[in-house]
């Protein structure tokens, strides 16, 4: 396994191994004390040092949010006034009917017309990308959809890889040169399509809510659904070989694959090609 | 995904990309994942494999014991199966979201290997007529979850049974119709299951808006209103049919799905003998040289 060196090689544990005897360190996340002085790994992943605090950073964990995070999610509950989303984390997220775009402007009373046609908007196993607004009390985490770029999302397809690998960078929406959009949600949950039509464009036009909230696919050719498959398996190479997914190796990674076809994308031995290219890419930037 | 839902928007997706030939992942409506298959894992079995079928990982393992013969089949041997979900397989499965599941494919597993259309030969693992017979248990645990299990679990079982070997009896006929039998301890002396080339493989093809598919992820999986497992042998047989889920079938489409599954699951099983065998061949050789044999192992990690 290859992890991205940038202090030589990770000091990787499995849970029991001994991570040192030595007594002058403080124990943190993801260790526990057996007996004296002993500091021992409670998972399995790569020790990090800061100072005199020893902590291990489990490599597959559920997601844990922070505030400001771009998510996607899927419906999987419409409670009263509320929509339970999953998010790939410790407990389904909440979405409250206050904090999404209801049809007739931003600024406007709720009334229970609105209660009652919950289902109009986000309905069972629909799938939307939102950003965390706050926590609860129990640790949940408060999702609102207030904003242009936030919808129900269409037109393409969903591939998971662990949330540890998705990087955060200055927006987590992007438009590739092969002309397919990318959300790469922060809880390892991303979503590939073609931009639907009649989306606004920025924050001041009149948000079209039949549009947002709509269901029903754009008409897609088959070579558009061929560069969404493409995709999807560049993504899903970059999570098997356990490297970071961003937009730009995504890029590297889908001009490397264009040498095979969409389904020999699937296969370990081109896996392994188009990665390993990716990656000397990257290295070299 | 922990809960199977999917929205209409995905479903449409998925429906049109069959229609069209192109799959979510770029593979064609009759195209499998690719496919691991390693047998001789589990040192305490009498015969193991282990299948991945893209993400789908099945565990199986064979135990040959002595037992009672049973009542209506007096001079047989018999097959028991058992097929278990385990819980860290899916976010589903978890307390006992997998029982159903479990007997579905515990059933459709017994179906296929026992009775005649198994092609095994029942006759040979009979030790003594109305007595005693080899009992052969067939136990699959499912690892993880991402679409197609029967088809992968039955793969697997089939690999399983190649590996798998019967001890040898010694019957003494101590007169009066009394028998003691003895079972040789020689691992060298035990010997492979009679007609395990007979035993059939499972084709599952969803249907997917008007077209079908073979092995779909979880996804697809959701987006087919109706399957068809067909169990098909090394002649192109068909050894058993069955319908699943909620949906309808056209009869004209129904043959057509049977043929097709048949001519699939023919050439499926050409391609895994012709590996089973030869890889065995180079292992025994091997082993007659006196080399150590590396084999892949249970931890070792394919990707």
């Amino acid at each position: 396994m290859v992890i991205d060196d940038e202090e030589g090689p990770a000091h990787l544990v499995t849970p029991g191994e001994t991570i040192t005897t030595d007594q002058q360190f403080m124990r943190g996340h993801g260790t526990y004390t057996d007996g004296e002085n002993i500091v021992v790994s409670a998972v399995a992943g790569s020790v990090e040092r800061v100072n005199k605090l020893l902590s291990v950073r489990p490599l597959k964990n559920r997601y844990t949010p922070e505030i400001g995070d771009i998510v996607v999610g899927r419906v999987t509950e419409v409670a009263m006034k509320r929509w339970k989303i999953d998010v790939n984390g410790r407990q389904d997220a909440v979405l409250l009917l206050s904090s999404v775009n209801l049809p007739g402007g931003v600024q406007r009373r709720k009334n229970e017309s609105d209660e009652l046609h919950m289902r109009l908007f986000f309905s069972e196993g629909d799938v939307l990308v939102a950003e965390v607004q706050s926590f609860y009390a129990d640790g949940s985490m408060g999702l609102h959809t207030r904003g242009f770029k936030f919808c129900k999302l269409r037109n393409g397809s969903f591939v998971n890889v662990p949330p540890v690998l998705v990087q955060r960078c200055k927006s987590q929406f992007h438009s590739l040169p092969c002309g397919v959009d990318i959300i790469l949600g922060l809880n390892g949950y991303i979503w590939v399509n073609k931009k639907p039509q009649g989306l606004p464009e920025n924050n001041t036009e009149e948000m079209d809510t039949t549009i947002m909230y709509s269901s029903i696919n754009d008409e897609i050719t088959p070579e558009e659904r061929a560069v969404i498959a493409r995709v999807c398996n560049c993504i899903s190479a970059l999570a098997k070989q356990y490297m970071h997914i961003n937009d730009t190796v995504i890029i590297y990674t889908y001009e490397a694959s264009l040498a095979y076809t969409v389904k020999e994308l699937l296969r370990v031995d081109v896996i392994d090609s188009i990665t390993t290219e990716a990656r000397q890419r990257m290295q070299e930037v | 995904m922990p809960a199977p839902l999917i929205s209409p928007a995905e479903k449409s997706y998925i429906i049109q990309g069959v229609e069209s030939d192109c799959r979510a992942d770029g593979r064609g409506r009759l195209e499998y994942r690719h496919l691991v298959l390693e047998n001789g894992l589990l040192s305490q079995t009498s015969g193991s494999a282990r299948g991945r079928l893209g993400d789908s990982d099945v565990l199986v393992g064979i135990k040959v014991e002595i037992g009672d013969i049973e009542q209506g089949q007096p001079d047989q041997g018999r097959v028991v199966c058992n097929v278990e979900c385990s819980p860290s397989a899916s976010q589903q499965f978890e307390g006992h979201g997998a029982d159903e599941l479990n007997n579905t494919l515990t059933l459709a597993l017994e179906r296929l290997l026992c009775g005649p259309q198994s092609g095994l030969d029942l006759d040979k693992l009979c030790i003594i007529p109305g007595r005693q017979c080899w009992v052969i248990y067939v136990d699959a645990i499912v690892m993880d979850c991402a679409g197609n299990l029967l088809d992968c679990i039955i793969m697997t079982t089939r690999a399983a049974l190649f590996d798998t070997r019967i001890p040898k009896t010694e019957i003494q006929d101590l007169g009066e119709g009394e028998y003691e039998f003895e079972v040789m301890d020689d691992v060298e002396d035990a010997e492979p299951i009679g007609n395990w080339d007979r035993l059939p493989i499972a084709v599952t093809l969803y249907k997917i808006g008007d077209r079908y598919v073979i092995d779909p992820t979880t996804i697809e999986e959701f987006s087919s209103e109706v399957t068809l497992t067909v169990g098909v042998n090394k002649d192109g047989a068909i050894c058993g049919v069955q319908k699943g889920l909620n949906g309808s079938i056209d009869p004209s489409l129904l043959t057509e799905m049977i043929q097709t599954a048949a001519t699939l699951g023919k050439n499926l099983i050409e391609q895994l003998d012709a590996k089973l065998i030869k890889d065995d061949k180079a292992v025994q050789e091997k082993r007659m040289r006196g080399e150590p044999v590396q084999k892949l192992g249970f931890f070792a990690a394919v990707f």
